[in-house]
């Protein structure tokens, strides 16, 4: 568990070290991106703990979700319906809330919580 | 036991995911940086137009003032003479009551010799015709001064056949006939050499009747000036107009 949280403040750390920041234009890309990527890393912690986690599955499925996302946000712009990404974004969302709570539950009955 | 949890894919995606949150907040922190900059600048451009309006406004009034002052020289006695002054010497030139000199083109048109017998005589000479078909392409050409054999060519110029001669300005002229041109010579020569009536003379006449014909474009070509009158009996001005 510490690791991940390691993970994550040094890759929040090197983003706001390098300043690397999109086009303006580009920032709801970023946004879903970033809640595809979210909803990835929370199935990963989630089929870790359920001891189903393989590197291809979690890869492709990181990979997919992310490509997926920025596919619909681009469509929605194309066809003029930007507000297409909100479907990603609800998608996500959820799947997000749906994983963290599973996580939760497993991670109580490790601890003997309940 | 073993963490499930330490899975080197899901440490390198979380990290993909900070860098990412990090990234997302660069470009919102400096979107919201960039705003009251752009609006700053836009500011300042709005302050300089304004300095800028004002001095223009500072040079507009000094103009205003210089044109007023201007206009009452021109209103002086003197102003109003140099002005006539000048526009008669416009309209003397516009009208060809003087002599000038500049570029343009000589044409020289003279009777055909050898005449064959049995062929129409009148062939071979030049006639009146002939010489307004060339002054009329010389300003087709955009001749501004012309003469014949030294009679100014001006708005009331007829050109007429009289017997063997040809009448210019009430003047009879014998042949060969000069007509000079002022203007620009290379466009002068074009014009009467590929004009439908005139060109003839240059090509086809001269070669079949032997006519002494020529066109030779110069640097200085000289115009008489007109020396008839002008003695307008019928005509009287139309209405007031400034020249």
């Amino acid at each position: 568990m510490g690791v991940l949280v390691l993970a994550l403040a040094l890759g929040v750390t090197l983003g706001l070290l390098t300043d690397i920041g999109v086009p303006p234009e580009m920032l709801t890309y970023v946004g879903v991106a970033v809640l595809a990527a979210l909803d990835s890393c929370t199935g990963g912690v989630r089929a870790s703990l359920e001891e189903t986690f393989t590197d291809k599955a979690f890869v492709f499925g990181f990979l997919t979700n992310m490509l997926m996302a920025g596919f619909i946000v681009f469509v929605g712009d194309r066809i003029g319906v930007s507000e297409l990404y909100l479907a990603a974004v609800v998608a996500f969302g959820v799947r997000v809330f749906d994983n963290l709570g599973v996580v939760r539950a497993l991670l109580f009955k490790r601890r003997g919580w309940e | 036991m073993k963490n499930p949890l330490r899975q080197p894919a899901l440490v390198v995606v979380i990290g993909i995911l900070g860098f990412m949150l990090a990234m997302a907040f660069n470009t919102t922190t400096r979107l919201q940086g960039a705003q009251p900059e752009r609006a700053s600048d836009l500011a300042s451009v709005v302050q300089d137009m304004e300095a800028q309006r004002d001095s223009l406004e500072i040079r507009l009034a000094g103009l205003r003032d210089e044109v007023t002052a201007l206009e009452e020289i021109a209103a002086t006695e003197q102003g109003i003479r140099d002005s006539f002054t000048q526009q008669i010497e416009v309209a003397r030139l516009a009208a060809g009551l003087t002599g000038v000199k500049g570029p343009g083109v000589s044409v020289v048109l003279g009777d055909g010799s050898d005449v064959i017998p049995g062929t129409d005589p009148n062939l071979y000479l030049i006639h009146d015709s002939d010489i307004a078909a060339v002054v009329n392409a010389l300003f087709v050409g955009g001749a501004e001064a012309v003469d014949v054999n030294g009679e100014r060519v001006v708005a009331t110029t007829p050109i007429r056949c009289a017997g063997s001669t040809v009448l210019v300005n009430a003047r009879r002229l014998g042949g060969p006939y000069t007509v000079n041109a002022v203007g620009d010579s290379d466009a002068l020569y074009e014009s009467v050499v590929d004009d439908p009536a005139a060109g003839l003379l240059f090509e086809a006449y001269r070669t079949q009747f032997g006519l002494d014909v020529s066109v030779t474009r110069l640097d200085e070509v000289e115009v008489s000036a007109y020396r008839g009158s002008f003695r307008p009996t019928y005509a009287v001005q139309a209405e007031e107009e400034d020249v």
